[in-house]
């Protein structure tokens, strides 16, 4: 008797469980369904229509208007943002790769006090950094330049301590040593044997990095003002400061908003399985 | 959700103005001696720098560089938060040599000594009889000096939804009086439907009321500020609308251009629209169903007053810092008087001009298909020369703008009444003025 009603509860249990992710799912996906369901809609339809239901179709008018207005310079800005979060993240994550590598497979002296200055690295939010950066640009010229915005984009304190530990789990000493042994140099032992072993670890770092910088918006804004600079975000953002005298704005920064997010989506959907066993090996140690 | 926005803005608007405060002092080493009093043209090519807020401002600004090989404009839009940015660049030493500033915050920029005096340019004086004669007692303090050039206004006019009017068979409204008639009959014949909206946090709008009924807010003599916010004028125009609010008869739960704003137009729950030139795209692109429905008539009246009031508009400012008066004023008066830049200005970033010639333009003089083809701009153009030109703005318009919302808030909400809300204005604005050791007092 008492067997079937533990199952009964054990699935009376996994369907809550279920029902609740359900939930869940449906809570963080809403906006981004209401996200393309506003883009396919005509600026007369924002208000006047129900926000979670389609109206018309303007999907593609709406797109032409987007990447048409001022120029073409939402074309622009996203190739910025691509440029930016793509080399960003690539810089980044070979500049985390060689000095978790280092930390991992090196000693030298100071090493733990230095890991401990970048764990600390971690703490700080970006955000924090801008002002310094700013000061320190300004004093160097670099303000208002792509450099403002790709310098500070290529490091990352919580890449290195990723790559640390997925180094020391994940790179044998033994392995090392035979490379060495076989005439291999110091760069030649990183590259052929450690980085290749690193991989997921490091895909995860480009991920975050990406995502990182992709989405960021505080330093740009900080560092830039002429419009030809522009991230995405930044350039929305002053689009919509323009919308009282401009209505039509509105509906292309909703369109813009929902082409700025695909490319995230779609870089996680090709890298997911990579951010996975990366995440899982970061967190044995 | 407004608020959120509100906050992130305030918190991104707070560092931004740390940052720039902080290059200033970084930076303090450059000097800034260039007194603006002389005029003269510089040698060789030059470049300005012009901050503003208007969409397309930056094709206005080719064309003339285009044409002026020499003389090269740069624009930045500030629109995110204009005040904040260019307040910041005056502390840093580093504001443009032209910035746009709304009438309203001459006044405080100037006690600040934001502004360079451009009346030693012959073209700069020149330009006065060129503009709607209260744009430029404002940007000239009532006196001979040039601190700006007016840009555009907002005169006002009232947009009603005819058809509704016809329906239930309610003339549409000439008079105050009448428009509260109005506002009983329509909410009578059906309890959904309003006459307009009270968006508490929107002093801007008020204050267009109170322009109307010529409740002068600031005087001056006496090298005193007279502050009279709580006037007998501006207490007609607050008892007027807390008696609409009172009888529930106005909506006040709207924000002034929010999503929920024009839902509520779609839904013909409301009938008309206090507003100015500019709103009229807000309609013709958030409303399209609406089209043919909506009319333009003058602002209702006081009694046999036919004064009319402004909302909002702008003025492009000499800033103090800059080294190239001659070619600012050159540029300016271009950008504010030529014909196909206020075409442009107008076509882009709906301008409605504050000189007479734009007044005139071909697109300000044809019907507007989505008024029916009616040549609304034709009322605005009326309205416009019947605003009070001795109106005038202080030095504490923000203050007071904020002790009015906070209140007109509560008032709305059922605590308190509207003559509270300019009580606690003008009693804002002199301490304010106190704080900043501005001499002021109570006028009558």
């Amino acid at each position: 008797m008492s067997k079937p009603s533990v199952m009964r509860e054990s699935r009376a249990g996994r369907t809550a469980a279920t029902a609740l992710m359900l939930l869940l799912a449906v809570y963080f996906l809403l906006p981004v369904y209401f996200l393309v369901v506003a883009s396919t809609k005509p600026q007369g339809d924002l208000a006047a229509t129900n926000g979670l239901l389609f109206s018309h179709f303007d999907l593609f008018d709406n797109l032409h208007t987007l990447f048409t207005r001022s120029d073409g310079i939402f074309g622009r800005w996203a190739l910025n943002t691509v440029l930016y979060a793509v080399l960003g993240a690539a810089v980044g994550t070979l500049i985390s790769a060689l000095c978790g590598y280092a930390l991992a497979k090196f000693r030298f002296r100071g090493r733990e006090f230095l890991f401990s200055v970048i764990l600390g690295g971690v703490l700080v939010p970006t955000t924090a950094l801008a002002l310094p950066l700013f000061l320190l640009f300004s004093a160097t010229g670099l303000v208002n330049t792509y450099l403002a915005v790709f310098l500070p984009s290529i490091v990352s304190p919580f890449g290195v301590y990723l790559a640390r530990i997925f180094a020391d789990a994940a790179v044998p000493q033994e392995l090392l040593e035979s490379a060495r042994l076989d005439g291999a140099g110091e760069f030649r032992t990183f590259f052929s044997v450690a980085f290749r072993l690193m991989t997921p670890a490091l895909v995860t770092i480009f991920l975050f990095q990406f995502v990182a910088i992709w989405n960021n918006f505080f330093l740009p804004m900080v560092m830039l003002q002429k419009e030809s600079l522009f991230p995405i975000t930044l350039g929305l953002y002053e689009w919509n400061g323009q919308t009282a005298r401009a209505p039509l704005l509105q509906q292309s920064i909703i369109t813009g908003s929902l082409v700025s997010v695909l490319p995230v989506i779609v870089v996680f959907v090709l890298l997911q399985r990579f951010w996975r066993s990366g995440l899982a090996a970061g967190s044995l140690k | 959700m407004s608020t959120t926005v509100t906050r992130t803005r305030l918190a991104v608007a707070t560092a931004t103005a740390g940052i720039v405060v902080l290059a200033g002092c970084s930076s303090s080493g450059s000097s800034d001696q260039a007194s603006g009093s002389s005029c003269a043209p510089a040698k060789g090519k030059v470049t300005l720098q012009y901050w503003n807020t208007v969409p397309g401002m930056d094709k206005v600004v080719a064309l003339w560089n285009k044409q002026h090989p020499n003389v090269q404009v740069e624009t930045k839009n500030i629109s995110n938060d204009q005040y904040g940015t260019l307040g910041n660049a005056l502390k840093a030493g580093k504001a443009p040599d032209l910035a746009q500033v709304g009438y309203d915050e001459l006044p405080n920029l100037r006690t600040q000594s934001a502004f360079v005096d451009a009346s030693a340019c012959k073209a700069a004086t020149a330009a006065k009889s060129k503009f709607v004669p209260w744009t430029w007692s404002q940007t000239s303090f009532g006196g001979t000096g040039v601190f700006a050039v007016p840009q555009d206004t907002g005169p006002m006019a009232l947009y009603v939804r005819g058809d509704l009017f016809k329906k239930y068979d309610v003339a549409i409204p000439t008079t105050w009086d009448e428009y509260a008639t109005a506002a009983q009959k329509l909410h009578k014949a059906d309890p959904a439907l309003d006459i307009t909206f009270f968006d508490p946090n929107n002093a801007e709008w008020f204050n267009g009321l109170l322009w109307q009924n010529s409740a002068e807010m600031y005087g001056y003599s006496g090298d005193k500020w007279q502050v009279s916010v709580d006037s007998a004028q501006s207490r007609q125009v607050a008892d007027y609308w807390q008696k609409l609010i009172s009888e529930k008869v106005v909506r006040t739960d709207l924000a002034h251009g929010s999503t929920q704003m024009y839902a509520a137009y779609q839904k013909d729950q409301i009938a008309t629209y206090v507003g100015a030139a500019w709103g009229y795209s807000m309609f013709r692109d958030n409303l399209p169903k609406q089209a043919g429905k909506w009319t333009v008539v003058p602002m209702p009246t006081w009694g046999t007053s036919g004064s009319s009031g402004d909302w909002g508009g702008s003025t492009v400012a000499f800033m103090k810092g800059s080294k190239h008066l001659y070619e600012s004023v050159e540029f300016n008066t271009w950008l504010n008087t030529d014909p196909d830049a206020l075409a442009l200005e107008n076509k882009l970033g709906g301008l409605y001009p504050a000189a007479t010639a734009g007044l005139d333009l071909p697109a300000l003089k044809q019907g507007v298909p989505y008024y029916g083809n009616e040549k609304i701009f034709d009322v605005f153009a009326a309205s416009s020369k019947k605003i009070d030109t001795s109106f005038a703005w202080g030095p504490t318009q923000k203050t007071v703008n904020l002790a009015l919302q906070d209140a007109m808030a509560k008032a709305a909400g059922g605590s308190g009444t509207l003559d509270d809300a300019l009580a606690a204005a003008q009693a804002a604005a002199l301490k304010s003025m106190k704080d900043q050791a501005i001499p002021a007092e109570a006028g009558k």
